[in-house]
């Protein structure tokens, strides 16, 4: 009689261990995952915590809804396209403060990221079912409507000169990311992994690891090791197209209007913003290495930077979080 | 005749328990099953494959537009074929490890392998 009591008793103890287990189980490490298609690319949103379901649903809303409204350059429905058909107008305070990010990278880079350069992109078509390599001249008659430098913002409103075509196209996926990772502050959130097209923001407490995709040839190359940060990545590998044998890829120097041809394949920028790791990778991959090196320092980011012998070139503290999972690459010296 | 050991009530105890443990080592399996191929359209989840239990070529043709063909064989998956311009997806090559993923972008096609691998790709 006294074992079938301790039995009971055990087997009751057990019963309401798996249930509040389980119920903990569910209440922290709730999980969602959801895809969604949005500016031009793939985004991917993985949450954990009781609040994921909410956090990934206002991740899918605000990418959509700042692509729509905001910054989107073909959108008759975004602010970029009525302001770049106006040559300026009224702008909210958050799009002055993205455009005065990126005047702040154009200025420190002397220029290499350009987030003008609309019309010089357009000749170019990469992506689109009007790819061709244009003519000295109509680069010349392009390049010559550019500059970041002639953008005036303050007072909630921008200005320019007619011609020039503002750009999101290497920064807006950081912003997305930004204001993701602001809003997930009121959810009920963990841990986060998003990424909006190879943009990547690494949200909560613990340890994460980010692949570098292999810039010549499948899956990736190597892991970073990190905490809580964004990185992006530009490469010349991820839209190009090729004519006579010759690849013309997307990112364009803004002196020549012509692709980079630096000898780099791939950028990585590891930041405490969205925006800034996004913006810096295409002016560290315009800038080279040795001068891209120099802008992370003055922003206190950290860079990866592969050229196409397959030779890494580290930041310092990208140093410590590096792994080379692939024999085809190796660290600068060794 | 009675079971002398376990009664109702103990027996009801012992199932639950069991329910309970079997939910929760589910619930842990179908969120670190490593090797499949998840090939999602438009957001939506169309097939998942065990790459290790593919013995034989498997051709998928999801109905996309433009048309592609994945492939998987050999523990490996990839795009084949696809009609769309830029053939970024079957330039992306062959995939075989965790978090390995190839997309079709004029398709909304993406091919990935889930399990232990990075947590995101940055490209």
């Amino acid at each position: 009689m006294k074992n079938r009591s301790l039995l009971i008793f055990i087997s009751a103890l057990l019963c309401v261990s798996a249930i509040v287990f389980a119920a903990v189980y569910a209440a922290c490490c709730s999980e969602k995952q959801s895809t969604f298609w949005v500016m031009d690319t793939i985004s991917t949103v993985k949450v954990k915590g009781p609040g994921a379901r909410a956090a990934a649903e206002k991740a899918e809303e605000i990418t959509r809804n700042l692509d729509s409204s905001l910054l989107s350059r073909h959108s008759e429905s975004s602010l970029t396209y009525r302001i770049n058909k106006n040559a300026g107008g009224k702008v909210p305070a958050e799009y002055a403060k993205y455009i005065q990010t990126m005047l702040e990278v154009y200025e420190k880079s002397s220029g290499a990221f350009d987030f003008t350069l609309g019309n010089v992109s357009d000749l170019w078509g990469i992506g689109t079912d009007n790819e061709r390599v244009p003519s000295d001249e109509e680069l010349k008659e392009a390049l010559s409507s550019a500059g970041a430098d002639k953008i005036k913002v303050g007072d909630g409103e921008i200005s320019f000169p007619e011609g020039v075509a503002v750009d999101f196209g290497a920064s807006g996926k950081g912003i997305a990311l930004d204001e993701i990772s602001n809003s997930f502050k009121d959810c009920k959130i963990n841990r986060a992994v998003v990424s909006v097209g190879g943009s990547v923001m690494l949200y909560g407490k613990g340890d994460f690891t980010v692949g570098i995709k292999n810039p010549g040839g499948e899956g990736y190359m190597a892991v970073l090791n990190l905490g809580s940060s964004f990185v992006s990545t530009s490469g010349s590998y991820e839209r190009y197209f090729e004519k006579d044998g010759v690849r013309y890829h997307h990112i364009l120097d803004p002196e020549t209007g012509r692709p980079v041809s630096n000898g780099l394949v791939s950028v990585t920028i590891i930041s405490g913003s969205g925006a800034l790791s996004d913006a810096l990778s295409t002016a560290c991959f315009v800038l080279g290495t040795e001068k891209g090196m120099e802008l992370c320092r003055a922003f206190g980011c950290e860079g990866v930077f592969i050229d196409g012998g397959g030779t890494v070139y580290v930041t310092d503290g990208a140093a410590g979080m590096l792994e080379i999972t692939d024999s085809g690459y190796h660290l600068e010296g060794r | 005749m009675k079971n002398r050991v376990f009664g109702k009530v103990d027996l009801i105890l012992i199932a639950a328990v069991t329910v309970c443990a079997l939910l929760f080592i589910f619930m842990r399996g179908s969120a670190s099953d490593g090797g499949t191929a998840v090939i999602t359209v438009n957001s939506s989840v169309i097939e998942e494959l065990n790459l290790k239990e593919i013995k034989e070529r498997t051709v998928i043709t999801p109905d996309t537009d433009p048309k592609v063909t994945i492939v998987a064989e050999n523990g490996e998956i990839y795009f084949e074929s696809s009609e769309c311009r830029d053939k970024i997806c079957v330039r992306t090559g062959r995939l075989s490890k965790p978090g390995d993923t190839a997309v079709c972008l004029p398709a909304k096609t993406v091919v990935s392998i889930t399990g232990s691998g990075p947590d995101a790709i940055t490209y």
